[in-house]
């Protein structure tokens, strides 16, 4: 087996007397879509800020290759926060030039506008972009140092049904890329179509893990939905259409 | 090389966003050259008449005359510089001080209101009597308000056009987004910084530039040293808002912020009024505002063709905020 491109070992985060994760350990395989699951609450995006090095754990550590997370990590990974706002009056095309500045070898514009489909709304002000429009051009902008890790924080949520497997369709080229994903999402059928390997987590800490198969056989449940209500005693669906 | 290369890059680039931001928003841009203006027209207006007919005596020191105790005859005290230096302007009609029995008395030798005072306190008075004279032109209202009102701009313009911006970015998560890219928190905030200065120059430049159109207010003083405490000036009211910003989350609580630091300048930096009749301490207060001394300074140099020497005091209080300000920023902010 390969060596994991980021690893967590038994990492806490305390914020207060509120403990946000609680012992967490798994390995994360390069070019692999990993996903993290749970329900409101569990500790997702937490783990998810300690693996983007945006937060320092209170205990344990977060590793790269085997090691701590190198000087210039932020080079290498590519980020889609759940809400990111833009400056105003710019437009995709203006956020684009902003953020390839930022770094050393940025890929072509024209690569990341025909990518991202972003030609129709290209010189639109980013506060009237759809939401569809919104997310291909936040993923264009945590794509634009062409990154080995991405870093997807609920990317279809509050989108509509087409605009959502539209952002699937542009997810699945980043992972036939080589890429290593990683994603939250409140959806099972998102989960179940694009990752390889999902953690289901819960008050902070891992209920189980396993690719989607594995654990739905295991588990001798007809779908992922069913699992997560096995495991969490939430149903996931009824939650979806209310998320923000 | 390569670092400050790369470094300048992130700089510009964020800084050349944020002016793209500026301009595009139309409402602001318009707003921070046309508001000046108008207060300025409408000052024009307002005392465009004759001076008002009130004779005005500064005392200095000592037992004032029997004379200010005539109606019509305002007595306002000050120290002997600045009691003479209003009396050059005209602000004041005599100036009198008294020291072992004897009353000395300034008058401008320009000013009518001057002579008559003259002949009515040598009619009044029974204690002996020393003349002395400090001439210069009369300064109007506007020509000293000018300088009041292109620094409140500056004030505001950088204050808010800095910190709430900060706090928006910060509340928005903006921030949060750029801290996951390789820019620094120096290169972020020297981008803020340039970009806001870059503005408020600009602003005061074109306001300075077309109020002299149609006013024609006093300037006899070096343009160039006006250019440089309008560059200290606006820098330091800069640094303060970032300091401000640096950590403030909430835009409710910049907002409480700003004006906690802006209302005691606009009151009591000399903005439309002369603190000459205040209590010492709130001139002593005054001085610990910056704007305080950018319109010392500007005055200095506008009104009386102050040279560096005069005024260097001021610009080393200003360079002293804006060091203290941007150290304070970079130390302690947070994306």
């Amino acid at each position: 087996m390969t060596e994991p491109v980021l690893s967590v070992r038994n990492i806490r985060k305390v914020y207060g007397d509120v403990v946000a994760v609680d012992g967490l350990d798994f390995d994360i395989q390069s070019g692999q879509c990993f996903g993290l699951l749970g329900p409101n609450g569990a500790g997702k995006t937490t783990t998810l800020a300690l693996l983007e090095g945006m937060e320092r754990p209170s205990t344990g550590s977060v590793l790269y290759r085997g090691g701590p997370l190198p000087k210039g990590y932020q080079e290498r990974i590519g980020i889609q926060f759940q809400a990111t706002a833009l400056q105003d009056f710019l437009s995709p095309y203006d956020n684009l030039r902003l953020f390839s500045k930022f770094y050393d070898a940025p890929l072509p514009m024209a690569q990341l506008i025909e990518q991202f489909r972003l030609e129709e709304f290209l010189h639109r002000d980013t506060r009237r972009l759809s939401g569809g429009q919104r997310q291909r051009l936040l993923l264009a902008l945590a794509l634009v140092h062409d990154p080995e890790i991405v870093f997807l924080d609920e990317p279809t949520t509050g989108l509509d049904p087409r605009s959502r497997r539209d952002l699937w369709d542009v997810l699945q080229v980043l992972k036939d890329q080589g890429r290593t994903l990683i994603l939250t999402t409140h959806y099972m059928e998102e989960a179940e179509i694009l990752c390889d390997h999902l953690v289901i987590l819960s008050h902070g800490k891992v209920l189980t893990e396993g690719t989607p198969a594995t654990l739905i056989a295991q588990a001798q449940v007809p779908n992922l939905d069913a699992l997560f209500l096995q495991l969490t005693g939430e149903s996931l669906v009824a939650s979806d259409e209310g998320a923000p | 090389m390569k670092t400050f290369k790369r470094s300048l890059r992130r700089t510009l680039a964020v800084l050349h966003a944020r002016n793209l931001e500026y301009l595009r928003d139309r409402a602001s841009f318009g707003w921070n050259l046309v508001f000046p203006i108008l207060i300025v027209l409408a000052l024009a207006v307002v005392f465009s008449g004759p001076p008002r007919a009130l004779f005005t005596v500064t005392v200095v020191e000592g037992q004032a005359p029997d004379m200010l105790a005539f109606p019509g005859i305002e007595a306002v005290t000050a120290s002997e510089d600045k009691a003479l230096a209003r009396l050059s302007r005209q602000q004041t009609d005599m100036v009198v001080s008294e020291s072992g029995g004897t009353v000395f008395y300034w008058v401008n030798g320009n000013s009518p209101s001057g002579a008559i005072l003259e002949l009515i306190l040598k009619y009044t008075e029974s204690r002996p009597l020393e003349r002395g004279q400090s001439d210069g032109e009369a300064i109007r209202y506007v020509d000293w308000v000018v300088p009041g009102i292109l620094g409140m701009n500056m004030m505001y313009s950088a204050l808010w056009g800095v910190g709430y911006v900060v706090v928006r970015y910060r509340q928005s998560g903006y921030l949060r987004r750029l801290k996951a890219t390789p820019l620094s928190k120096f290169e972020f905030l020297s981008a803020q910084v340039l970009s806001r200065l870059m503005v408020t120059l600009t602003a005061s430049a074109l306001v300075f530039v077309g109020t002299h159109l149609f006013l024609d207010y006093k300037m006899v003083g070096s343009v160039a040293l006006l250019g440089l405490i309008a560059l200290l000036g606006g820098l330091s009211m800069i640094t303060l808002g970032l300091a401000i910003a640096c950590r403030t989350e909430s835009k409710e609580f910049a907002d409480g912020l700003l004006n906690a630091i802006t209302f005691p300048m606009l009151l009591l930096s000399e903005v439309w009024f002369s603190l000459d009749a205040s209590p010492e301490w709130v001139q002593a207060f005054a001085q610990l505002l910056p704007l305080t001394h950018v319109l010392e300074a500007a005055r200095a140099v506008m009104l009386d063709n102050a040279g560096l020497g005069d005024i260097w005091l001021h610009l080393a209080v200003l360079i002293g905020v804006c060091v203290a300000g941007m150290a304070a920023s970079v130390k302690l902010f947070r994306w």
